[in-house]
């Protein structure tokens, strides 16, 4: 007799993993072909924007060529037409701006996220958003008519005690009696100023947000160890947050760039290269456009739009750095704590 | 018979019905019969301008009016996108840059709407007061523009005032940086009057509406009249000079500069100085030429008569008369008509008070004709019942349309104001008598006095049909007026600072009460929307 050995097909399916379905239902297929569509529209529309400057303003790259980029005069009864001086005034009046906002929307988003009391955080996060929704016209007439008499005052200050250094250099005699305050007025310094106040909000609301993401266990960590609370923020706060810092200020830099009406209410207009800010006269790309469009014939709107498909450019790449630099901010990568 | 109830219902049904008519098909029953209507152009004529639109409002008529310069108004009516234009001066077929500057093939009708003086308005301190009645001759002037002369010590002014002197300050002129028609009104006066500067400096002849500005130069550019005057009357406009419109400083409260005329008196651009010049304008007579009814000059600015102002002109409205005009429909039609009817006949007789000169009767007249083209276009426009010799308009004299009674009752120019004789000091605008304050005389105490003295100059010169000839009456000498003469030197920053706009502006009394009641206010605006927020996310979170 032989021992039978029992074999029990135990009955177990292959060890093939089950089947997922990624079906989606009917809902959910209609949620994501409109999500999808609205998502390309936007980049439908900024590649359209892009595409109809550059289709416009090809005849004038091709008439005037790399002198469009070099030439600092803008006389188009001359044939001559560049945007060398006002792309310098566009980069001087947005690094003034950024010059005052920066440190006004760092100190206003650190002293939020880290000091003030609950009790007030949110009225001030109202506040500092407040001043986003204020048209920029509002601004522009603040800033000629308000602060331009006071402005004027410290652009003198600044020539008579740093004149030595060219940047702070206007081509007046600040120790004159009658000193000559038309050649304060108007200037980048002025137009800076009140840009600088339409870039803090948007700069100081990005930086905040990122300091309140700063990591809560290693900031009981250095509560712990004794720190104080400069410490804490010196040691935890700021360097996880320094893609916020960057990424705000870049965001700021690109609304610069782009500010009009405020800036055009401001300057007198003039197309000379210098590196004065503190002197009369400036203008930026988008002033420009805003300042000769109405009365501008077909060439001449060609060579607007070529104006403005290279602030175009700029503000994207500007804003694109930016958005990168939040992003890997937020993933927590480079810092090095 | 049916319920009263149901007729109601029915009668609703009706209205709404109408409506939605209305709303679906764009057109408006006879109840509304005025289309709004759109322009851009001149902002030398605007302040008027603006002023009649305010007027026929209240009639329902709405007109919206943007400015932004000749060049645009032109720009804009040829590419079809406004109503109607206003420019100081015609298409110029070619324009500085070259391109072509018509109506782009639209059918258009010039209409002139007002006339006017460009002045020369200053911001000068001296001793803390603003420096008035200064005169100049157009040579001086037309060196100071083109950077020849450069300070206000200049021994050419000084001569031009009869040997009156002015602090040694830089001038520093404030010109156009859009196209302007001002721009155009003034360069046509200098390529005329004084050819030999203009052409050195502008490098060919002819007028521009582009002030050309060289780089480096002390000149300061500004868009639009109101920016240019905002310049001169801000607090560091000490030192500017500037062409406008006569009612942008009378609106200000600034002096403007007594032009020399050919007949070797100085002469401010009142309504009187300005009609008695233009009688010596050459209008084009020919209603076959499509220029009908466009100005030269030529004569103006040679007009013999002493009361003349030599900067006078008309401007125009460009009105669209083709009957197939793609903007146009009957209800703006009848909108343009009746805001035209208006202007030209009632509208005039408010010219004066704002700074500028009603268009005489044969003008008016010729206006009504080339607006009446718009009822020619569309048989449904009414252009009927017209007439306008029944316009309350100053200039008119009855039985004679050519002629201007203004002209005729401009009164005769002081003596001071004669080449060689016065200055006529303290007159005009300080005839509120704080002009006599000395130049000696400083701190707080006598600048509020200027302050207000200018204020109530400005009053006068805003509050009516009569003011100008108020202003004009009191041309009288007055030796006795103290001018703050070369208190340069001494005056040091004193002088310089503190502008007499914010004097005006400033309350007399209660500051301290108002200073707390404003920084409330401020305080309020900034806190209150951010404290509702927060009790409202609050509220929520609860």
């Amino acid at each position: 007799m032989s021992t039978q050995v029992r074999v029990d097909d135990p009955q177990v399916g292959s060890a093939l993993p089950r089947r997922l379905s990624s079906r989606l239902s009917g809902s959910d297929r209609a949620f994501v072909v409109a999500a999808r569509g609205v998502g390309a529209t936007v980049l439908l529309i900024t590649g359209g924007i892009g595409v109809f400057l550059a289709v416009q303003a090809f005849p004038t790259l091709r008439h005037y060529g790399w002198s469009f980029f070099t030439e600092t005069d803008w006389q188009p009864e001359a044939d001559r037409v560049g945007i060398a001086a006002v792309l310098v005034g566009t980069v001087t009046v947005a690094l003034v701006a950024l010059v005052f906002a920066f440190p006004l929307g760092l100190a206003t988003a650190l002293y939020i996220s880290e000091y003030a009391p609950a009790r007030i955080r949110g009225a001030l996060v109202s506040v500092v958003d407040l001043m986003a929704a204020v048209p920029s016209i509002i601004y522009g007439l603040w800033g000629f008519l308000l602060l331009q008499p006071y402005a004027k005052g410290i652009a003198r200050w600044l020539h008579s005690y740093l004149g030595f250094l060219p940047f702070f250099q206007v081509d007046t005699d600040p120790d004159a009696a009658l000193w000559e305050q038309t050649r304060y007025t108007a200037s980048a310094f002025v137009a800076g100023l009140a840009v600088a106040m339409m870039v803090l909000p948007m700069a100081s609301a990005v930086m905040r947000e990122v300091f309140s993401q700063a990591p809560l266990g290693e900031r009981e960590a250095a509560l712990a160890l004794g720190s104080t609370r400069w410490g804490v923020i010196r040691s935890v706060v700021l360097p996880f947050g320094r893609g916020g810092i960057i990424g705000g200020t870049m965001l700021g830099l690109g609304r610069a760039l782009g500010e009009t009406i405020a800036v055009a209410l401001i300057i007198s207009p003039a197309f000379d290269l210098k590196f004065q800010p503190l002197e009369i006269g400036t203008n930026t790309v988008s002033a420009l456009i805003a300042l000769r469009f109405g009365e501008a014939d077909d060439a001449q709107l060609s060579a607007l739009l070529t104006a403005g498909l290279v602030l175009f450019l700029g503000t994207l790449v500007v804003n694109t750095v930016a958005a990168m630099v939040v992003a890997r901010s937020r993933s927590g990568v480079g810092t090095d704590i | 018979m049916p319920d009263p109830s149901r007729r109601r219902a029915r009668r609703a049904l009706a209205a709404l019905g109408a409506v939605l008519l209305v709303l679906l098909t764009g057109q408006t029953p006879a109840f509304a019969a005025y289309g709004q209507i759109e322009g851009t152009g001149s902002t030398w004529s605007q302040v008027i301008v603006d002023q009649w639109i305010a007027d026929v409002d209240a009639n329902g008529i709405k007109v919206v009016y943007t400015g932004g310069g000749s060049s645009k108004g032109r720009k804009d009516f040829a590419s079809g996108t406004t109503d109607f234009g206003i420019s100081e001066i015609p298409y110029q077929q070619t324009d500085e840059y070259g391109n072509a500057d018509n109506a782009n093939g639209r059918q258009f009708a010039y209409l002139p709407i007002v006339a006017g003086g460009t002045a020369f308005t200053y911001h000068l301190e001296s001793g803390g007061q603003l420096v008035r009645d200064i005169r100049l001759s157009g040579e001086t002037i037309a060196k100071i523009f083109t950077s020849q002369i450069t300070s206000w010590a200049d021994p050419a002014i000084k001569a031009d005032n009869n040997g009156r002197t002015f602090p040694d300050q830089p001038i520093i002129p404030v010109v156009r940086s859009d196209g302007s028609g001002t721009t155009a009104q003034f360069t046509t006066w200098l390529d005329t009057a004084q050819p030999s500067i203009w052409r050195a400096y502008f490098g060919r002849s002819g007028l521009t509406s582009y002030y050309p500005k060289p780089s480096g130069s002390r000149m300061i550019g500004a868009s639009s009249s109101d920016q240019v005057m905002n310049t001169v009357a801000s607090d560091a406009g000490n030192g500017t000079i500037a062409y406008v419109e006569y009612s942008y400083p009378i609106n200000k409260g600034y002096p403007v500069v007594k032009v020399l005329n050919a007949a070797g008196v100085y002469v401010e651009p009142t309504q009187y100085a300005v009609a008695v010049a233009l009688t010596k304008a050459r209008i084009n007579s020919d209603p076959a030429s499509q220029n009908y009814l466009t100005q030269i000059l030529d004569d103006v600015y040679a007009n013999p008569d002493p009361r003349s102002y030599p900067l006078s002109s008309y401007s125009y409205m460009l009105l669209p008369t083709g009957s197939s005009d793609p903007r146009m429909t009957t209800n703006k039609r009848q909108s343009l008509v009746d805001f035209m009817f208006y202007s030209l006949c009632e509208g005039q007789g408010k010219a004066g008070a704002y700074g500028y000169s009603p268009l005489p009767l044969n003008l008016v007249q010729a206006g009504f004709e080339q607006v009446a083209k718009l009822g020619a276009a569309d048989p449904a426009v009414d252009v009927s019942n017209r007439d306008a010799t029944k316009c309350n308009n100053p200039t008119f004299v009855a039985g004679d349309l050519a002629r201007n009674k203004l002209a005729e009752i401009a009164p005769a120019p002081a003596e001071c104001d004669k080449q060689g004789a016065g200055p006529c000091l303290g007159a005009g605008q300080t005839a509120g008598g704080a002009g006599t304050a000395g130049g000696a005389a400083s701190g707080g105490g006598a600048a509020a006095g200027g302050g207000g003295g200018a204020a109530g100059g400005a009053d006068a010169a805003g509050a009516g049909g009569e003011v100008v000839a108020g202003v004009d009456d009191a041309v009288t000498i007055d030796p006795e007026t103290g001018l703050p003469v070369g208190g340069g030197g001494s005056g040091g920053s004193d002088v310089a600072s503190g502008s007499v706009s914010t004097q005006i502006a400033r309350p007399a009394g209660g500051s301290v009460a108002f200073g707390a009641l404003a920084a409330a206010e401020l305080l309020a605006i900034v806190l209150v929307p951010g404290l509702l927020a927060v009790r409202a996310r609050r509220a929520a979170a609860l």
